[in-house]
């Protein structure tokens, strides 16, 4: 029990990280809390799903098919919901309602649209499941977790070695300064949403294949949110790391304690980190985070 | 002179519209025609129209035609409570519906308080009938559907003599009424006949992931694994369950009844089994499916048509015994329900708790690759 107890976690955990990732990428170079990435989220969802059962396109169609989608969503988002509040320097907090208020519209569109039936995925492969000591894995899991670890591992690679990846760390230091070197910053943010964006679509197509796809199914993304704060808000391994010690703590209280209180625990693991580490597990010290 | 005319025929109109309304009796229905549950809304109200429509052409109740006056409660309390309100107000001498129990609650007293009898439909919950404060009889309130524990009793009963169960699981949501009422009397009447309930394990209304509590589940290798849960929340834990490699045949209640089920749980919940108020092939009630099928060119949507239908004939038989339409001798008469041919069968009516007595549960297979529910047995109290 113990090993399956594990396994589940570090599944739990996989999805939290990759959505955690979107929340982090945002704030290193904006420095506010986009929760409409949550919506982004769910719409990616909507859109594998729509590719899904729609075209009876591939599982691997599906993913590229929504991770284009959610980048683009994200990108329009930033576009008409944040670059004018940017150009005006105005408070992160301003860009975080703002953000909330995407969310809201985004989650009431689908409802007056799509309506708020539950769907579910197609079955992409039949219904194995892999043993290993007496645990099982179901292959459609272990598929998602391993994508997951390459996508984060992939945008890991290029922020570190490509151009753009240097441009986009040296925003994440400075934005002022990038700007009078001569750095394109519209082009630089809109790249970071469009990468954001396509991992939420990517963490949307699998969520809504583990579990079903929904208009409210973006509320889960409060946990990945937490798992970003726990990582420290801005640090790409930190919300990775947030992410997968949230989904181990909280499946092992469920096991072990009662799956009642799991989230009393999660948020009191919160609160315990931010009271005695501000900043997250991996996170610089800053003087303003909303 | 002109204008004189004009009045006076205004007024012999409204005469006889006043005296063609005393001719008839109006029946409210307070039903989710939006939403949901509008599948099953939409089908419980073509049912009234066409019984009603039946009873008016053999010469109506007492002389008198029946008039349905059906309003749209959008599944919610709130809205149920103003419908109830219109109802009264509209004159209505008696109320059928809702088909929720939260929705029927929430109706009760405001009905009372009127002093008109409601007959709600497939509203399952114990509280329905019974005041949960005192304790007693609602006194105007019944209906011709089984409630919760019977359900509960029946699943286990099913569980531990047909499919040879000796372990169960369960697995519900904390968050609900109908999960924890029927969990409780699972676990009474499985471990009465013999069984053990290894685990009982509960989730929150709004959780997506079951496999902490599932993965525990497994450890405890049950026979049966009872999921008392809506059929959203038992597809997602079915399609979990078979994941992490349960193999325990599930077993639900009448809330999976619908083709959602399917659609939301895919292979995983081939071969479950659940129960339900009534089937379309149940031999009893083919006349009515029959009838129904040409009219309206389609399956009625089970089982709130058929509990609908049993409702009127109840409310009919009410109204002939007590030979009038007022509210406290109607809820006197319907409490006398005895012996009554109604679609489903026969019913009862328990003056202790207003629930019908002997009232069968038939059980279900779901069939995905057919995508179907197939009917395996029935179900008497007592059996």
């Amino acid at each position: 029990m113990f090993l399956q107890t594990l396994f589940t976690g570090l599944s739990v955990g996989g999805i939290y990280a990759l959505m955690a990732v979107g929340y982090s990428l945002i704030f290193s170079i904006l420095n506010f809390s986009n929760f409409a990435h949550g919506s982004v989220i769910m719409l990616g969802a909507y859109m594998g799903l729509g590719l899904a059962s729609k075209f009876g396109l591939k599982l691997g169609f599906v993913v590229a098919g929504a991770m284009a989608g959610g980048g683009l969503l994200a990108v329009l988002n930033e576009r008409l919901a944040y670059r004018k509040l940017r150009h005006r320097n105005a408070p992160s907090l301003y860009l975080m309602i703002s953000a909330m208020g995407c969310s809201v519209f985004l989650e009431n569109m689908v409802y007056v649209t799509i309506g708020s039936r539950f769907y579910a995925f197609p079955e992409f492969f039949t219904r194995r499941v892999v043993t290993f000591l007496g645990s099982s894995v179901s292959v459609m899991d272990l598929f998602a977790l391993a994508f997951s670890l390459l996508a984060i591992g992939a945008l890991g690679l290029f922020l570190a070695r490509s151009r753009t990846g240097i441009a986009i760390r040296a925003g994440v230091c400075d934005m002022t300064m990038c700007s009078l070197m001569g750095v394109d910053t519209d082009r630089l943010v809109a790249l970071v949403f469009l990468l954001a964006g396509a991992l939420g679509g990517l963490a949307g197509t699998f969520m809504g294949v583990r579990y079903l796809v929904y208009p409210t199914m973006g509320w889960i993304t409060n946990k990945a949110y937490i798992a970003a704060v726990i990582g420290g808000l801005g640090s790409l391994l930190g919300a990775i790391v947030g992410g997968v010690i949230l989904g181990v703590v909280e499946t092992f209280i469920s096991a072990y304690v009662s799956s009642i209180l799991r989230d009393v625990f999660s948020f009191t693991i919160l609160i315990a980190l931010l009271v005695c580490m501000p900043n997250g597990l991996f996170g610089k010290s800053m003087e303003e985070r909303v | 002179m002109r204008r004189a005319l004009a009045v006076l025929s205004c007024i012999a109109l409204l005469a006889t519209a006043a005296q063609a309304a005393e001719d008839l009796i109006k029946v409210g229905h307070t039903v989710s025609l939006t939403g949901g549950a509008s599948m099953w809304g939409q089908s419980e109200k073509n049912a009234l129209e066409l019984l009603i429509g039946k009873i008016n052409e053999s010469g109506g109740v007492l002389g008198k035609k029946i008039v349905l006056i059906s309003y749209d409660n959008r599944n919610d309390p709130v809205e149920s409570v103003n419908v109830a309100r219109r109802l009264i107000n509209d004159g209505v001498v008696a109320v059928i519906g809702p088909a929720q129990s939260g929705n029927a609650i929430a109706t009760a007293p405001i009905l009372e308080r009127a002093k008109i009898p409601m007959i709600v439909t497939t509203a399952t919950n114990p509280y329905v009938t019974i005041d949960k404060d005192t304790g007693k009889v609602r006194p105007f309130a019944f209906r011709p559907c089984f409630i919760d524990p019977f359900q509960g009793t029946v699943a286990a009963q099913f569980a531990y003599t047909d499919l040879g169960a000796k372990k169960a699981a369960i697995l519900y949501d904390v968050g609900s009424d109908y999960g924890q009422w029927l969990a409780k009397y699972f676990e009474e009447a499985f471990t009465a006949k013999g069984g053990e309930v290894v685990a009982k394990e509960a989730f929150r209304s709004e959780e997506l992931d079951y496999r902490a509590q599932l993965g525990k589940i497994k450890g405890l290798s049950p026979d049966v694994l009872f999921l008392p849960t809506t059929q959203k929340e038992a597809a997602m834990a079915a399609r979990q369950a078979r994941d992490l490699g349960i193999t325990a045949t599930f077993l639900g209640t009448d809330n999976w009844g619908s083709p959602d089920l399917i659609d939301l749980g895919g292979s995983a919940i081939d071969g479950g089994y659940f129960v339900n108020l009534t089937d379309l092939s149940d031999p009893d009630i083919q006349d009515f499916v029959a009838e129904y099928r040409a009219v309206y060119g389609k399956d009625p949507v089970l089982p709130n048509p058929v509990m609908a239908g049993d409702a009127i004939y109840m409310l009919v038989d009410a109204i002939k015994r007590a030979g009038s339409t007022d509210g406290t001798a109607l809820a006197k008469a319907l409490e006398e329900t005895r012996d009554l041919p109604v679609v489903s069968g026969k019913i009862t009516v328990n003056p202790e708790d207003h629930n019908p007595l002997n009232k069968p549960a038939v059980i279900q297979k779901v069939d995905t690759k057919a995508r179907a529910f197939v009917f395996v047995k029935k179900y008497e109290p007592g059996d």
